[in-house]
């Protein structure tokens, strides 16, 4: 993949995830550096490109629709990772408020999941969830 | 500054314990700045302790590196104050472990403590007017000759370089670029997602089955894990995430060890000079 490709692709990331985090109303800096971490963890992205990905010229022109249609766009497999992250993030603070719901609905139309594809997703977005709260957080 | 002034006297009025630990560092930093980094740590550690005791509920751990986790997840610290804790924990720590303080290391948390000294007046007295002036960096006892002072703008490079290294990982890691107004960015997208929910639902579009979601919340981690359906997978998931999540992790320590290495190479330069 290039880089421009990278970026493009860490952009809608950052999208998809800010759009749950602030579905969520709270955003606690778990959730924030959780996102960071995943990018670079899980998606492989380095830190340049996450960098790049939040520059302005990339993200802020960018609207919700651009990032569902983005992610319609993309491999079922990393499609499937950006929804599970995104569950990730909503996991984070154990709570889904209506908007979250939606928005996870959304993506998941997107990518044409199955229940069961959805499922498994939710699934390993809460093992990972588990992993990254910190000590001594409320669960 | 003169040796008997100090920046840090409007401190003695708020805790005359932080206080005392800011002098006494303000003191070490030209003559010993390994214990002039061990009273800015204890300096930090004092002002967590009193934060968590203000600030918050529940058992908070003693651990430095934990407090100020806390502190800063529950918004009592600000980012920016808390990566100026983290840096004096960070080389107060390294400072324990062996490994030498260049006397602008020491200078340059000196100058971020008395910033935060600033701000915690404000937090532990409601109301409190501080203004901070100009911080006055302590004389050295005798004057420099060229040679350290040519060492001395070195680390000082350095240790710039290695701040706007650990800027860029720290920002690389966030939700929100530095430039991005989080509030106006957070309205915004709350308009469109409103904006979508609406559209969707005049649409009719199935939800996903929110009492699914609920549920697998709900549920133990251990019973979703030994669910025939997902236990293979969630295994592996785990195994997978953890291993990337450990190569991150060593990754950050690895770049952390090599700062400190950098930082004494520099140092020991000074012998051969």
């Amino acid at each position: 993949m290039s880089k421009s490709e990278q970026i493009q692709l860490a952009t809608l990331w950052f999208l998809s995830a800010r759009a749950m985090a602030v579905a969520g109303e709270d955003m606690p800096t778990v959730q924030e550096a959780a996102t960071g971490l995943y990018a670079q963890a899980i998606l492989g992205f380095s830190e340049e490109v996450c960098l790049e990905a939040k520059d302005a010229g990339h993200i802020s022109n960018k609207t919700l629709i651009d990032c569902l249609s983005g992610v319609q766009q993309l491999p079922k497999e990393m499609a499937e990772k950006i929804l599970t992250g995104v569950m990730m993030i909503s996991y984070a603070d154990r709570k889904m408020k209506p908007l979250e719901v939606r928005w996870a609905s959304m993506l998941a139309s997107a990518i044409n999941m199955t229940p069961d594809d959805f499922q498994r997703c939710c699934v390993n977005a809460r093992v990972i969830a588990s992993m990254l709260r910190p000590q001594g957080s409320a669960a | 500054m003169s040796n008997k002034e100090t920046n840090f006297q409007f401190l003695e009025r708020f805790d005359s314990r932080v206080a005392e630990l800011a002098r006494q560092a303000e003191k070490y930093v030209h003559t010993d700045p390994d214990s002039c980094m061990f009273k800015l740590r204890l300096m930090v550690e004092t002002m967590a302790k009193k934060l968590t005791s203000l600030q918050m509920r529940g058992d908070i751990s003693q651990d430095l590196g934990a407090m100020l986790g806390a502190l800063e997840r529950s918004g009592t610290v600000p980012r920016r104050h808390a990566d100026c804790m983290h840096a004096i924990r960070r080389d107060g720590n390294a400072a324990v472990h062996g490994s030498p303080t260049p006397v602008p290391t020491a200078m340059r948390r000196l100058r971020e403590a008395y910033k935060i000294s600033g701000w915690f007046c404000k937090v532990v007295k409601r109301g409190s007017k501080i203004t901070l002036t100009d911080f006055h960096p302590p004389a050295p006892p005798v004057p420099l000759d060229t040679t350290t002072e040519t060492l001395h703008l070195r680390i000082d490079e350095l240790e710039e370089s290695i701040e706007q290294r650990r800027s860029a990982t720290r920002e690389s890691l966030l939700m929100f670029g530095p430039q991005e107004k989080i509030e106006e960015v957070s309205r915004r997208i709350i308009e469109e997602l409103q904006a979508l929910d609406n559209v969707a639902a005049a649409a009719g579009e199935p939800v996903i089955d929110a009492d699914f979601v609920a549920l697998v919340m709900a549920m133990d981690l251990e019973q979703i894990e030994e669910d025939p359906r997902h236990g293979g997978d969630s295994r592996q998931a785990r195994r997978e995430a953890e291993q990337q999540l450990d190569s991150i992790k060593q990754h950050l320590a690895e770049r952390e060890k090599a700062f400190l290495v950098e930082r004494t190479f520099l140092l020991e330069q000074r012998n051969t000079l």
